[in-house]
């Protein structure tokens, strides 16, 4: 039997090459430094090492695609903060009955900034990292299979119960059924859309339990890794050193130890 | 492995958080409606498997949607605790046996059907009655709010008072009114985080609710305190009788394999 083409696959790159579990770390300290430290410092240097790290592993267009995915949410946190800020009295202009206000753009500008950072830490992390390196990793770190076998498994599910649904879609307007309709019409399509899908998805998870058990899934001997993804002693380090640095940013930022711009 | 994650539970898992957000999304991204639909899978895990399995697939559902974006799940992450709060309340009803069939006739039925339709007024009521919505020099919503919410407060009290006696089952009641516990705890674990983490919106249907309130001069975290006690409970309430509906469609015998099928099936059915 061949194998698989994921056994051999090497990555390139600065970034890239890094092994899974830094990448987790890094991306997970930007997110908690965005989020945590408040006013500008904590949200912009964020956007800054992820934008960088970006440029590293060379993600520039499919990245701009992921900034342009926050978008909505972008100008609902701008429409709804800067006119509409709770005790802001310094009017910067107004617009019907709406007043725009100074104190309400920055805390706009800021939540814009702080779930930027976030969402593209994340996407940066996931575009850089497949899927089976990332679980491989993990469980050669101990992580039982179980829950490996869930995260797996249910990021396999997704493409293929979207499919579904396209099917599901297809073969119900072949029936008559009006997708594109009123809101009302749409709201009735949902039930003929996801009955067959749940219903269809809940009858495979008998025949996969069986098949699991059949294949020693609930053995309790320990498994052997098929491939070691490299890690060096620096990234260990490297790895706790962040861990460390980014609690004790957060710990003395929200007790107003250290108070940032 | 026996507990609340056999085998079966784990195969389960999975399917459960890939019908959360492939659900969530098309009724939040594609539909736009200010609901959120993305917990039928964790509630129905939680009611069959228990509490820590429902909470598991919650917290999952929100991390892997986070990690796998292009599918609209940018803002989702941080809101893995609410999901994991609504899954663990699901394990609870599910224990308490709350989505057990009770059939019933005659009087008590009926009973049952108005004593729903009231649970849903005495939910509406104070929110419509608050004089953070109503008074404008406290806040408030804009005119048309206050007959939107009463209608649809009384289709949702028709609508549980209808399927509680249309199918002959006081479970309808049950379920109505953990949805509604649910939702209204739901709402309380979401707003702090809505509002420190995004300023108060999500970039949802939702965030017409919010700016309305805001609009009425409420703060940013009582903003989307008001929008989760008016989003959520809804949403938690069909969510449950959805999930009480694909429980009764699943055949007896494949429902009482799971951990907490003991709780869910009427012992005759079994037999």
């Amino acid at each position: 039997m061949a194998l698989p083409a994921f056994i051999g696959r090497r990555p390139t790159g600065a970034y890239r090459r890094l092994n899974p579990a830094t990448k987790l770390v890094i991306a997970f300290a930007t997110a908690a430094i965005a989020f945590a430290v408040r006013e500008w410092t904590g949200p912009v240097t964020m956007l800054a090492v992820v934008l960088v790290t970006a440029g590293i592993a060379r993600l520039g267009r499919p990245i701009v695609k992921f900034a342009l995915a926050t978008i909505p949410l972008v100008i609902s946190i701008l429409l709804v903060n800067t006119f509409l800020f709770p005790g802001a009295t310094d009017v910067l202009a107004r617009v019907g009955p709406f007043t725009a206000t100074g104190t309400g753009l920055a805390a706009a500008l800021q939540a814009t900034l702080r779930v930027v950072a976030f969402a593209l830490s994340v996407a940066v992390f996931s575009l850089t990292t497949p899927t089976d390196d990332l679980l491989s990793d993990l469980e050669r770190r101990g992580l039982g299979r179980r829950t490996i076998f869930i995260i797996g498994s249910a990021i396999g599910t997704i493409p293929r119960m979207l499919e579904r649904a396209r099917e599901i879609t297809d073969s119900q307007r072949a029936r008559g059924l009006d997708t594109e309709g009123s809101v009302w019409r749409r709201i009735r399509g949902v039930v003929p859309l996801a009955g067959p899908m749940i219903s269809g998805a809940l009858s495979e998870v008998e025949e996969r339990s069986m098949a699991l058990e059949a294949r020693g899934f609930s053995a309790s001997a320990r498994r052997t890794t098929l491939r070691t993804l490299p890690d060096s002693q620096t990234q260990l380090v490297a790895r706790w050193l962040i861990l460390v640095a980014t609690a004790t940013l957060i710990v003395a930022s929200l007790t107003g130890l250290v108070h940032l711009p | 492995m026996g507990g609340q994650f056999s085998t079966r539970v784990i195969t389960l898992i999975p399917v459960a958080i890939a019908i959360n957000i492939v659900l969530g999304y098309t009724v939040q991204s594609v539909l736009k409606l200010p609901i959120y639909l993305d917990s039928i899978g964790t509630i129905l895990v939680g009611v069959l498997a228990g509490p820590l399995a429902g909470a598991l697939t919650g917290v999952l559902s929100n991390v892997i949607w986070q990690y796998a974006p292009g599918i609209g799940g940018g803002t989702i992450g941080p809101f893995a605790i609410t999901a994991g709060v609504i899954g663990l309340l699901a394990g609870l009803w599910g224990r308490l046996g709350v989505y057990r069939s009770r059939p019933a006739s005659g009087t008590q039925l009926l009973l049952a059907a108005l004593v729903g339709a009231a649970l849903v007024i005495l939910v509406v009521l104070p929110i419509v009655n608050n004089q953070t919505y109503l008074d404008p020099s406290v806040g408030g919503f804009p005119d048309w709010a206050v007959p939107a919410a009463i209608g649809i407060a009384i289709i949702a009290a028709i609508v549980v008072a209808g399927f509680t006696y249309l199918r002959r089952d006081l479970a309808g009641l049950w379920v109505a009114g953990a949805g509604v516990i649910t939702g209204l705890i739901a709402a309380a674990v979401s707003a702090p985080i809505s509002a420190y983490v995004f300023g108060g919106v999500t970039g949802s249907g939702t965030d017409v609710i919010v700016a309305a309130l805001r609009q009425g001069g409420a703060d940013v975290l009582n903003a989307s305190l008001g929008q989760g006690f008016f989003s959520d409970p809804i949403d938690k309430t069909i969510t449950s009788f959805v999930v009480f509906i694909i429980l009764a469609s699943l055949s007896p015998r494949v429902v009482a394999r799971f951990p907490n099928g003991s709780r869910l099936v009427t012992p005759e059915a079994t037999a």
